[in-house]
């Protein structure tokens, strides 16, 4: 396709986009509500690229493509999108298969190491003293298992989020690396395939199965990247820039998705 | 003869809560709590309870740790989404070494449930594998598949003694509607010994013969009358979260949890929940005005 590239855009919408280009079409995907990144560029992929994507959105099943323009909302509970259900997701379907509401998967983390395990617990070195309670791992230990691809995205990259070994792990990454890192555990090959951040995208290398920085945002250096890391990054020869929005995504994300202009803060 | 109404108020309800109980609350984050049981528990001042959360927790979970209701807490998130990213009496009784948490993820919690309803000692489950669950909760085990060999976790079963649910709609019979989803409450009642379900309107048994399909929990034990009985917390159906409240909550729990200033959260407590004395109370508290802006679009 052909591709005119915007010149302004936003960081988030940055990413937005590049999480657009990881949906395939006919493919389930859950759209959390929280994580508004995510949700733009999931649904800039479907509005966009992948007509026939079956959203998991706010406890429903949905299909938005003629939706002119999505009104915004909040909170997973938000009834108001109802109005788009095709059908009810009873949540404690769960464990009857995860994979009936997306074959793709965001996972939030408070801490990550090298391999991508994280951790949403909390981080201290005692867990009956935690110096700081997280929210708790909500579906993520499970969605990230069951789903054929996950992805960790995180708000800010410093190094109390990239440490050299997580206080605790309440996802899997690569477990301790290697090609092999995740079938010596009895697991699924199904680990993080990239780690997205407001600094850069970062992949994992396939022999070791170590973070590598893939591509920097717009004005961010790879030095930038490697003194807010608290863990020694793979850094290719080459590290070029994250490809940026097209003319054609940035105005789809603007006039029918992010309407009120979340990701242009 | 006659069929027998299951329909109690929000006291003699509240007063099947006892010290030391499981009790499931249904719901999830930022809606769907029975709130005016759920105030009543803490005005009855029951303690130790072991509370199963929904899937994920929100704010009403917050104000019963708060409050000093709770031992242990089962649920796979606490926090109040946009509005705040950790539960603050949550965390602040965690920090403290005053809240044991049974830390699980959804999955987990679900096989937990899963495993009461069917009087199995556990389920198994595979996501986890590699995780810290096992070390952080005991009571979760690594075992072999006796099938493939490899490893496995058991979660073990969690029975609540009572589940206390909210939903639009119910006869007085114990026929609930749900609007919308009702998000894991199904998995609470089919776990639970007792199930009490606060309502916002009861509606006639021909009501509920008009379309049994929306029936969601059937044959449940108490039905509730309280409208915006979810407040400030959403209700499909009915009214959307009370955003200003909900703030103003976090807001006095913050001063605790960041600063160790419980005079706000006491305040919050004394104003929307002690000196209230009934659910109609409350309301009068919040005031018409509010609770008719609160329209669900």
């Amino acid at each position: 396709m052909a591709r005119e590239s915007a010149r302004d855009f936003t960081t988030k919408e940055l990413i937005a986009t590049f999480i657009a280009r990881q949906v395939r079409d006919g493919e389930r995907v859950a759209v959390g509500a929280g994580l508004h990144v995510p949700r733009a560029g999931i649904l800039l992929a479907h509005l966009l690229y992948c007509p026939n994507v079956r959203l998991y959105m706010v406890m429903t099943f949905t299909n938005v493509l003629k939706e002119p323009r999505m009104e915004p909302f909040y909170t997973v509970t938000d009834f108001r999108p109802a109005k788009w259900a095709e059908a009810y997701v009873l949540h404690d379907d769960f464990q009857e298969n995860p994979r009936l509401v997306s074959n793709m998967f965001v996972v939030g983390a408070l801490q990550i190491d090298p391999y991508g395990n994280s951790n949403l617990i909390g981080v201290g070195k005692d867990y009956r003293r935690l110096t700081f309670r997280g929210p708790g791992a909500v579906g993520t230990t499970s969605m990230a298992h069951y789903v054929d691809r996950y992805y960790l995205y995180v708000q800010s990259h410093d190094r109390r989020i990239f440490v050299e070994k997580c206080d605790f792990v309440s996802t899997v990454g690569w477990g301790e690396g290697g090609a092999e890192g995740r079938r010596r555990l009895g697991l699924p090959d199904n680990g993080p395939l990239y780690c997205i951040t407001p600094l850069c995208i970062m992949d994992f290398e396939p022999q070791t199965k170590r973070m590598r920085l893939q591509s920097v945002h717009p004005g961010v250096t790879v030095d930038d990247v490697v003194q807010n890391t608290g863990f020694e990054l793979i850094i290719p020869e080459v590290v070029p820039e994250t490809e940026p929005p097209t003319a054609e995504e940035l105005r789809v994300l603007r006039e029918r998705i992010d309407v009120e202009g979340m990701l242009r803060t | 003869m006659e069929r027998r109404s299951l329909v109690l108020d929000e006291q003699e309800a509240a007063s099947w809560i006892r010290d030391g109980m499981t009790i499931a609350i249904g719901g999830f984050i930022n809606s769907s709590h029975p709130m005016a049981i759920v105030r009543q528990i803490i005005r009855r001042g029951v303690k130790n309870l072991t509370v199963v959360g929904p899937a994920s927790g929100g704010l009403d979970l917050d104000l019963l740790i708060g409050a000093g209701c709770v031992r242990r807490l089962v649920t796979a998130y606490m926090g109040g989404e946009h509005y705040c990213p950790v539960a603050p009496m949550f965390r602040a009784a965690v920090e403290r070494g005053e809240l044991d948490v049974w830390e699980c993820d959804e999955g987990m919690y679900y096989c937990a449930l899963r495993a009461a309803a069917q009087r199995l000692p556990f389920t198994p489950w595979k996501a986890g594998i590699g995780t810290s669950f096992p070390e952080v909760n005991p009571d979760i085990k690594v075992f072999s598949d006796p099938i493939t060999g490899e490893p496995l976790l058991a979660i073990p079963a969690i029975k609540p003694d009572i589940a206390i649910i909210y939903a639009a709609h119910a006869d007085p019979y114990g026929n609930v509607q749900h609007i919308g989803t009702g998000f894991g409450d199904r998995a609470l009642w089919r776990a639970a010994d007792r199930t009490i379900v606060q309502v916002e309107r009861i509606i006639p048994n021909e009501e509920v013969r008009k379309n049994p399909l929306a029936t969601s929990l059937y044959g449940v034990d108490a039905i509730v009358r309280a409208p915006y009985g979810s407040h400030p917390f959403a209700a499909p159906g009915y009214y959307i979260e009370d955003a200003e409240h909900l703030r103003e909550y976090v807001a006095a729990a913050t001063a605790y949890a960041k600063h160790g200033d419980r005079g706000p959260f006491e305040a919050y407590l004394r104003k929307y929940v002690l000196d209230p004395e009934t659910h109609a109370d409350y309301l009068e508290v919040i005031g018409i005005k509010r609770l008719i802006s609160l329209h669900e679009y």
